[in-house]
């Protein structure tokens, strides 16, 4: 059996099965990716925050659109050799078609390794902080120049991220069925660390079997004695009870609502069983001694406690008593853990402008009246530059533009051209280098000013003079992320279809490869199918090469 | 596949006393690139979640009819006693058990039953056939669109056993609280509401490897003279389904990652600002999505979706009617025509979902005209299959009588449609088991007896034997009644206003009803009683699946055997294969000379003329109006 048209188009269709399939394919795609740019206009249209525009470094990107479509032109010559039949050359364009797609695939790691270690903050009141959080340093230890050493580390020798909520530990409540192993594995090896030891608050009791009569008198096994130190393993032999009792309950208690049922109908001839229901309950008092007790927690206290620093997002955190997301309570004094930013490299108050103009306050008093330039001099003193900055931008714009005319043909006092909101209420990393340049003669240049492009801020060379130290606490904090899908539907949308692209391209390049690197064999044989391949392979990266096209203006630069 | 061969045997020298003509047992039945031992997986695996959504239906229609008493020991035997002690309560079914088992009846039904047994089994077992295909364009893509679609449903089923359980926000899984649900999982890649995500990505990637296969057979492997007006109407709707596979379920996909980038990277694509909730607080999310975003995407698949479940069952039904009438399909062009447009249309109006979600008066009247529109094609297809019947001498087998059956019950079904198409009127039924009931009896006592006369039409040609008579009947007749005792009492209790989320099945309303002031609660107490009768016609429908059951596992070996390879006499040219049809499918090359429906032709001596019958002389060939001018095209 042979299926017809793999190699020779049919006559009527003049189309091959494969480049039929791959136009289906495509026309799929176009529907995939179309419902992300939908997502996208819908979201931003709908957007109730203040929407980032060019908010990416556009020189990667747009290395990236050249680099992909350099690929794509690549790739068609490679497939021309092949027509050709000209092994060497078609290895030569395919390999360069390739090493586009990894350079591709190097660019976005780089970009998206930025994104994912920029900080971002959203205050109460919201104004917005972007920048670098710190890392929790030993006592006593130079703040500006620490050494490798003066980091704090934990259990694992990693560095503390100063984003962590502290909790002076004393007493750790589990709930047996829901303790969530790798956190209990992370605090009891914190817990060694400090050298603290959890051990069990008192006896866990429990009637595992059940009575033969109600009046047998049950002894309680004990399951635990006071003073067992915490471990996982004892935590999974408590489940193991509890489920079993649970379990063994559950069918006591279902038999016996059961027969209620049974004797319930008979008492009731002709009632329906929503009017009776209210009447029948299960006769604790005749099942009592056929239950099992469902010990359903465990709690473990240590002299003194341990200092346990529990992510944001993993804990609901209270004055004495905090609760982790696996339903473990945490009894003791939450201590303050502020977020620190080492460097913070932008100041963001659109938002706050916003939401002030919504409640008719004006933006200049919101601003003046924000926790930040209250309790901040350097944001102060930084915003006065700022005004006074764009006061001379503004100054600019009328002296190219000039002013509205009035009805009489006069110049009025309204300018033609005003600062975008985003110049008017942001201070981004640029505008704090600049005014480092300016106010306290810190620039860089040549290379690292150029590597600025793609990285971001070189806190390190401009120092803490631009991009100041800020410890915010916690109580002032609204929302707070990474530069993440997490941060705001902007990059949630921007991570996903960039990231569904990439991925695209990995699929696409890694088949292209298979043909530059496991095609001579059947070049060899049928040379026509391998050329059939490669054109499909190649309308697919095309495709891959479009979506880029659509992907980079409305996300890089719109 | 001289070239799979090829690069098979290339690969594994090991293997080499397995070629491809006589294969191993795993590579025949387990890992076959046949499109045929595909389509019968398919069938027997859609079959087998088919029955596990109706057990989850028959449990949730327990607590409906019969609310605070535990579940009886025949309907709990198949949950171990753990699962039991956290799933329900006493042995009743809480509200979170009832709407973790509807979402996943919902889900099951149609992404791991309808879809596969209509598009997936009987696509696959008789679309190649039909056109005088080998086999499929792709036959390996074919092989791994099964494995990712079981994939997909163990996924999916597999979180029954989790911690959370199944996923449980309803079958469309609407944000924002599908993208809370489960929330208390550390883990959320091992929360019930991912599963359902991943195997939803997986269920759409098999749909898109399947379509595209199939379309590209349809297009390119027909065989000669297998002109586009010669394909039977059964092709032409696995063509249309196809491409609304194709390109509805990708936003949906889209929709999908989006949720999954909520639930997993807690980013708020379908998260408005300010949400909160009862077990979090104010949510700790940058807010400011779209839940509407979400139903948009998702209804822009759930309506096609609904064609994609209906048209293999109308194609089926369209193969049965004129085999059975010994007449040819009345306004076969039309049919083919309304079939197109209702692919189109079905994609324009997927917004009369969301009447409810305050959209605007001018996108609902846009979406109100198109659905409106829509019931013409089908409509004109309905009535095209009916008219098929007038004046025919028809043969009731039991295939046909499920075809017969499926007019009327479809009827219905589309009927009841057409008021929730009005923006007024659906406010109103919006929600209600109205709704239910619509949608039931175009997809259980419709689409699914479509499926069952095609099962019944096909079994000879796939296994060479009968499905037992008697037994036939003994599925048909009751399946009939019941189906109707369950869904018709739907509409009445759906007009006066039962919610179609009541897990009590409305007695939480009754409380008050005695003293008048509650004028709901009266209302309700009217109707409430229908709900023991629907659970009754419930437990009577799975009974009548009996029969079917041991017919489809007994006829396998013991039924009749048939007398020749076309033992209904039809025309098209899967009945000319051999019975059951081998690897490669003809035994001689194929060749098409006529429409695919040429019965009681007046000149022939028997009174059909099958599509591959090359015709005796050109002189006797009398001029008829289907056939003029198509074989000089040959």
């Amino acid at each position: 059996m042979e299926i017809p048209y793999i190699v020779t188009p049919r006559k009527d269709t003049g189309l091959i099965n494969s480049k039929i399939a791959i136009w289906l394919f495509l026309a799929s795609e176009v529907m995939l990716f179309g419902g992300f740019f939908s997502a996208y206009v819908y979201l931003r249209m709908g957007a109730d925050y203040p929407w980032p525009e060019r908010t990416l470094p556009v020189l990667p990107g747009l290395i990236n659109t050249f680099v992909l479509i350099g690929s794509s032109v690549t790739v068609v010559f490679a497939w021309v050799a092949l027509k050709m039949r000209e092994w060497r050359k078609f290895q030569i364009y395919m390999g360069i078609t390739v090493a586009c797609a990894a350079l591709f695939m190097v660019l976005k790691g780089v970009e998206y390794n930025v994104k994912l270690h920029h900080q971002a903050v959203r205050l109460d009141d919201y104004s917005v902080i972007e920048g670098h959080l710190g890392y929790e340093l030993k006592e006593g230890a130079d703040k500006h120049h620490p050494n490798p050493d003066d980091y704090e580390k934990n259990h694992n020798g990693h560095k503390i991220e100063e984003n962590m909520i502290r909790v002076k530990s004393e007493k750790l409540t589990f709930s047996v069925n829901r303790f969530y192993k790798s956190w209990v594995e992370e605090i009891l090896s914190e817990a060694k660390h400090q050298n603290v030891t959890y051990i069990l608050e008192e006896d866990v009791e429990a009637f595992t079997k059940p009575a033969s009569s109600k009046s047998e008198k049950r002894q309680p096994k004990i399951l635990a004695k006071k003073g067992t130190e915490l471990s996982v393993e004892l935590l999974q032999s408590l489940k193991k009870e509890y489920l079993k009792a649970r379990a063994h309950n559950g069918v006591i208690r279902t038999e016996a609502l059961r027969s209620e049922w049974v004797i319930a109908k008979k008492e009731n001839p002709g009632k329906r069983g929503w009017e009776v229901a209210t009447g029948v309950n299960i006769d604790m008092d005749a099942i009592g001694h056929e239950l099992l007790t469902e010990v359903a927690s465990a709690t473990f206290v240590a002299e003194g406690g341990a200092e346990l620093l529990f992510k944001p997002r993993n804990i609901q955190e209270g004055e004495t008593s905090s609760r982790l997301r696996d339903d473990t309570v945490i009894t003791g004094k939450l201590e303050e853990s502020p977020m620190v930013f080492h460097n913070v490299d932008a100041i963001d108050f659109q938002w706050l402008v916003m939401k002030a103009e919504e409640k008719g306050i004006s933006p200049e008093s919101a601003i003046e009246n924000s926790w930040l330039m209250k309790s901040n001099k350097f944001v102060r003193d930084a915003w006065a530059w700022h005004l006074k900055r764009n006061e001379s931008r503004q100054k600019e714009l009328n002296d190219r533009y000039g002013f509205e005319e009035g009805k009489n043909g006069k110049e009025t006092d309204i300018p033609k051209r005003v600062l975008t909101h985003k110049e008017l209420y942001r201070m981004g990393w640029k505008d704090f280098a600049k005014m480092g340049e300016e106010t306290k003669n810190v620039s860089v240049g040549g290379v690292d000013a150029f590597k600025e492009e793609f990285l971001g801020p070189n806190y390190k060379a401009r120092g803490e003079e631009t991009f100041p130290h800020l410890s915010i606490p916690r109580e002032e904090i609204r929302h707070a992320a990474k530069f993440s899908p997490a941060w705001n539907t902007y990059y949630a949308i921007y991570f996903t279809i960039t990231g569904l692209h990439g991925l695209h391209v990995i699929g696409g390049a890694l088949v292209l490869a298979y043909y530059l690197l496991f095609g001579r064999k059947m070049y060899l044989e049928n040379p026509e199918w391998l050329t059939n391949r490669v054109e499909v392979g190649g309308l697919f990266w095309h495709f891959v090469d479009l979506i880029w096209i659509f992907a980079f203006p409305i996300l890089y630069l719109m | 596949m001289s070239a799979h061969a090829a690069s098979d045997s290339g690969h594994d020298h090991h293997d080499d006393h397995g070629d491809h003509h006589n294969p191993g047992w795993i590579k025949k039945y387990v890992f076959s690139t046949d499109h045929k031992t595909i389509g019968i997986q398919y069938g027997i695996t859609a079959m087998l979640f088919l029955a596990f959504g109706f057990y989850l239906m028959m449990v949730m229609r327990w607590s409906i009819a019969y609310p605070h008493q535990p579940l009886p020991e025949w309907m709990s035997f198949l949950f171990t006693d753990t699962w039991k002690a956290r799933w329900l309560q006493d042995g009743k079914v809480t509200g979170e058990t009832y709407n973790m088992f509807g979402a996943m009846h919902g889900t099951i039904m149609v992404f791991l039953g309808i879809v596969p047994l209509g598009f997936g089994a009987f696509g696959n077992y008789i679309t190649p056939l039909q056109i005088g295909a080998v086999d499929m364009a792709f036959p390996k893509l074919n092989m791994v669109s099964y494995w990712v679609y079981f994939l997909g449903g163990v996924t999916m089923c597999a979180s029954f056993f989790m911690e959370s359980g199944a996923a449980k926000s309803g079958w469309t899984n609407y944000s924002p609280l599908a993208g809370f649900a489960d929330g208390q999982i550390v883990n959320q890649w091992m929360a019930g509401q991912t599963q359902w995500l991943l195997g939803l990505v997986l269920l759409i990637t098999s749909s898109l490897l399947g379509s595209v296969n199939f379309i590209t057979t349809i297009i390119n492997l027909r065989a000669r003279g297998m002109t586009w007006m010669r394909l039977p109407f059964f092709v032409w709707a696995m063509l249309v389904t196809g491409f609304l596979l194709l390109l509805a379920f990708p936003p949906l996909e889209a929709a999908g990652i989006m949720q999954l980038m909520d639930r997993v990277g807690h980013s708020s694509f379908f998260m408005p600002s300010g949400l909160f909730t009862k077990t979090e607080g104010l949510a700790d999310l940058s807010g400011g999505g779209s839940p509407l975003l979400f139903q948009h995407l998702f209804w822009f698949l759930g309506h096609p979706e609904v064609y994609v479940l209906l048209l293999p069952a109308i194609a089926c039904v369209a193969e049965i009617i004129p085999v059975n009438t010994r007449k040819p399909l009345w306004g076969y062009k039309s049919m083919v025509y309304s079939v197109l447009i209702l692919g189109f249309l079905s994609f324009i109006v997927w917004a009369h979902h969301m009447y409810m979600t305050g959209m605007g008066a001018g996108v609902s009247t846009f979406f109100q005209t198109t659905t409106v529109l829509i019931s013409i094609p089908s409509v004109i297809i309905i009535t095209a299959m009916l008219i098929s019947l007038w004046g025919g001498s028809i043969r009731f087998t039991v295939p046909m009588l499920w075809a017969c059956a499926f007019i009327p019950m479809f009827g219905i079904g589309g009927l009841t449609g057409l008021p929730l198409a009005f923006n007024l009127v659906g406010l109103h039924l919006h929600d209600t088991y109205y709704v239910i009931g619509h949608f039931h009896y175009v997809v259980a006592p419709g689409i699914l007896f479509g499926l069952f006369a095609g099962v019944y039409h096909w079994y000879p040609k796939i296994t060479g034997r009968y499905m037992n008579n008697i037994l036939g009947h003994l599925h048909f007749w009751p399946s009939l009644v019941c189906m109707n005792i369950i869904f018709f009492p739907m509409l009445i209790q759906g007009m006066s206003g039962f919610h179609r989320r009541w897990y009590n099945g409305g007695d939480a309303y009754l409380e008050k009803a005695a003293d008048g002031s509650n004028v709901f609660g009266q209302i309700v107490r009217e109707s409430i009683d229908l709900n023991i009768v629907m659970s009754m016609g419930a437990w009577a429908l799975a009974i009548a699946q009996i029969p079917f059951i041991i017919n489809v596992l007994l006829a396998w070996k013991a039924g009749r055997k048939v007398e020749s390879d076309n033992p209904w006499g039809g025309t098209t040219l899967e009945w000319s294969t051999p019975t059951p049809p081998g690897h490669g499918n003809f035994t001689y090359d194929v060749a098409v000379y006529r429409g695919p429906y040429e019965y009681s032709r007046p000149d022939c001596d028997k009174d059909y003329f099958p599509q591959w019958e090359a015709p005796k002389k050109r002189t006797e060939e009398p001029v008829i109006a289907s056939t003029k001018d198509k074989e000089e095209t040959l």
